[in-house]
């Protein structure tokens, strides 16, 4: 039978005190932290463990997560889920500027909106929005699935080298070397799968799909 | 390749092995990687593209008759300044290709200001003795983090290679470094491309990862690099250093992320910074995760959170506005701040950066140590000047001047036989050293260029102990701007030294506006 998770309230903590506190709950136990809005870099370099943050969390939520389950109940700052390696992080609310940047592996989950600059440089994470994106979003990705169920802001994958960017509404406009490519039935199976196992309402959206035209884009020199 | 031809290529045919027996010798051949040398159908050596020639002399090195000789090309268009060889080289690559030159190595030629035109003031009455360097000891320890973190960097002397990238110099370099500092008691630094697997213990001294042998003794350090490309980053890995370093920018390059041509983009290294084989890795110029200057306070502490707060956090400034980086980085919070001077060293970067972007390395280093001790943090936060360092006078004098230590880069690329063609980007090394092809690369032993760096280390730390002593100093944190002046009005102009014969800094500093 699951039980309660230890709790720690973060109020006036610095991140040593919280963290290390959190550390020693995480042997034994999942965790909830109340709180925890004032804490920029909580939950770094985890390697497993269950956390959920209860609120807004701060900036660096869960950077260099190596296998953590991290969650937000609100909103989270800026740079949520960077450079994760492994692992999950789901927001219930909005993401701030520069979510899921520079991540490796894992699925970040942001069931609201995200900021500019939204998984900049993925290299093989899935990183799923449930509302709208702004611009700059997936810039250099090198590997890994963006999906986007609300409308993207200009220079959408600017500079794709690798991976798939799904778009349920519309872009202002694409990055250099996009292409739009034709929907697949293993892409379908994938969206229809990950959305209703984060229970990402779609709206029976038809997905576009974006897609690099070489994965050696740079100019000659 | 050049159009022009930058050296003159000359083959003795009477000294020559082929041409007295053609097929019997083509080590000349067999060993440039540019291809100035060919076979003919008769096995007869032939010069086929002498244009091609980069300078590095390996075959003149490795010519059993001694009859090769590689002179340079540019006396007879010196005298046609500003329309010098390089020039006209530089006008044909961009008429021909439509591209900006791109150059390794780092500056080259050129007024720019360096220590040269600075010197050291001994001892005699007026002043402490001298110490006896045969007899008596010299302190030269530097301790990065004793106060902020649970295991603080011992360095035996005040010496660090810098960043210098996995993917910038092959995996047998990056394991020459990573045993010549422990076998010296120094630190190695992965820079931007990851780690490889044996730098950790090596760099610890220990001959396997289960670490119970210790075979170099005392044993050294690695800093891991948390870059703007973020290439390799995991929790593994910036736990895997004895320290990390946040890199901001470098000498050669500053307001440029790295660069890695997709020729030097292998297998293993594409793994490693999970882009495709053959791809360029372009790091970007800034992190996408930092865009108020808290932010990167914020990321110096997450980073001293992932590490346990056991490990120091170092900072890498390239050359630009060196009091206010300085005391920027320093508010940061980090133990120790690299900064890189316009002469600093690079794998690949655009040619107009390399010469021309920065501040040289003897104009950095004395606002950067005011920029410490203004905020009383001088020697507390640890200072290493780096960019252009080439033994342990240019060291003294970066330390008298205000830093904690030095880097060697460039001058460590040179202790393991690199002759300066300044082709690093192309690949070819044919020391094994910036090349990943497998035939340059096993010319490269670890364990030997190990030594040749280790030997390096050690009579360069000789040389500071020598001009320490004989300046009256028993410790290298007792060195000041006094023990150094100015040889002429520029050099006192851009540092506040004392101008020799003047014996007073230049005005301006003295009335306290030389920042």
């Amino acid at each position: 039978m699951a039980h309660a998770p230890s709790v720690l309230d973060a109020e006036g903590d610095s991140l040593r005190a919280a963290s290390t506190a959190l550390k020693a709950m995480l042997v034994e136990d999942s965790a909830l932290v109340k709180n925890a809005a004032h804490l920029h870099g909580l939950c770094g370099g985890l390697k497993s463990g269950e956390i959920t943050i209860q609120g807004d969390s701060g900036d660096y939520l869960g950077v260099v997560n190596s296998g953590a389950v991290i969650k937000v109940t609100g909103n989270a700052g800026k740079y949520a889920a960077d450079n994760m390696t492994a692992g999950t992080v789901i927001v219930e609310g909005d993401a701030d500027y520069g979510a899921a940047q520079y991540c490796y592996g894992g699925t970040v989950v942001i069931k609201g909106s995200a900021g500019d600059f939204t998984a900049t440089m993925n290299k093989g994470a899935t990183i799923i929005i449930g509302g709208d994106v702004g611009d700059e979003v997936a810039t250099y990705m090198v590997a890994g699935d963006v999906i986007v169920v609300g409308n993207a802001g200009g220079n959408l994958g600017n500079y794709l080298i690798r991976g798939n960017i799904y778009v349920g509404g519309e872009w202002a406009s694409l990055g250099h070397n996009c292409a739009v490519s034709a929907l697949t039935a293993e892409d379908v199976q994938k969206l229809e799968a990950l959305l209703a196992q984060y229970d990402i309402p779609t709206d029976g959206r038809e997905f576009q799909k974006i897609t690099p035209l070489s994965d050696k884009p740079f100019y000659s020199h | 390749m050049s159009t022009v031809g930058a050296f003159c290529v000359t083959l003795n045919e009477n000294h020559c092995i082929n041409s007295r027996m053609p097929g019997k010798c083509a080590t000349c051949v067999e060993i440039c990687p540019y291809g100035v040398y060919g076979l003919n159908e008769e096995h007869e050596v032939r010069i086929q593209n002498y244009n091609a020639c980069v300078g590095c002399r390996l075959c003149a090195e490795f010519c059993p008759e001694n009859a090769i000789r590689i002179n340079p090309a540019e006396s007879e268009l010196v005298s046609r300044y500003p329309w010098t060889l390089g020039t006209i080289e530089e006008i044909h690559h961009k008429a021909l290709t439509g591209s900006y030159g791109l150059r390794g190595f780092g500056t080259m030629g050129g007024p720019t200001p360096h220590f040269d035109t600075i010197v050291v003031v001994p001892s005699q009455l007026a002043s402490p003795a001298p110490r006896d360097k045969y007899r008596e000891e010299c302190s030269m320890e530097v301790v990065i983090g004793e106060e902020t973190c649970e295991k603080p960097i011992r360095l035996r002397y005040p010496f660090i290679f810098p960043a210098m990238s996995y993917g910038a110099l092959s995996r047998e370099a990056k394991l020459a470094l990573a045993i010549a500092v422990a076998k010296t008691g120094i630190m190695t630094n992965t820079g931007e491309g990851g780690v490889v697997e044996e730098e950790p213990y090596y760099a610890n001294g220990y001959e396997r990862s289960d670490r119970k042998r210790k075979i170099w003794e005392p044993g050294g350090y690695l800093v891991v690099q948390w870059s703007t490309g973020r290439w390799g980053v995991s929790a593994d890995y910036l736990n895997a250093g004895d320290a990390v370093e946040v890199k901001i920018g470098q000498g050669a390059k500053p307001g440029m992320g790295g660069h890695l041509l997709g020729d030097k983009v292998t297998e293993d290294i594409a793994a490693i910074r999970g882009i495709p084989v053959g791809s360029d890795a372009l790091s970007p110029c800034r992190y996408y995760d930092v865009v108020e200057p808290e932010d990167i306070k914020k990321q110096v502490e997450f980073l001293r959170d992932i590490t346990n707060y056991e490990k120091p956090i170092l900072m890498k400034l390239g050359p630009s506005r060196p009091y206010e980086d300085v005391k920027a980085a320093a508010l940061a919070g980090v133990d120790a701040i690299s900064i890189d001077g316009l002469v600093g060293g690079t794998g690949c970067s655009p040619e107009v950066v390399t010469q021309g972007v920065g501040i040289p390395t003897i104009a950095l280093i004395g606002p950067a140590a005011r920029a410490l001790k203004d905020l009383g943090l001088h020697r507390k936060v640890k200072l290493f000047a780096l960019g252009g360092m080439r033994n342990g006078l240019d060291a003294y004098k970066a330390m008298a001047m205000g830093a904690d230590g030095v880097g060697f880069g460039t001058a460590a690329e040179i202790a393991m036989g690199c002759r300066g063609c300044m082709a690093c980007h192309q690949g070819n090394c044919p020391y094994g050293i910036t090349s990943q092809h497998p035939k340059m690369r096993e010319r490269l032993d670890p364990e030997e260029i190990g030594q040749r760096l280790a030997n390096f280390i050690n009579a360069s730390a000789e040389e500071v102990k020598i001009l320490t002593m004989l300046s009256g100093h028993s410790d290298i944190k007792e060195l000041s701007e006094e023990d150094l002046r100015a040889l002429d009005v520029n050099t006192a102009a851009i540092t506040g030294l004392k101008l020799v014969g003047y014996e007073r800094p230049l005005p301006w500093w003295e009335n306290g506006h030389g920042n």
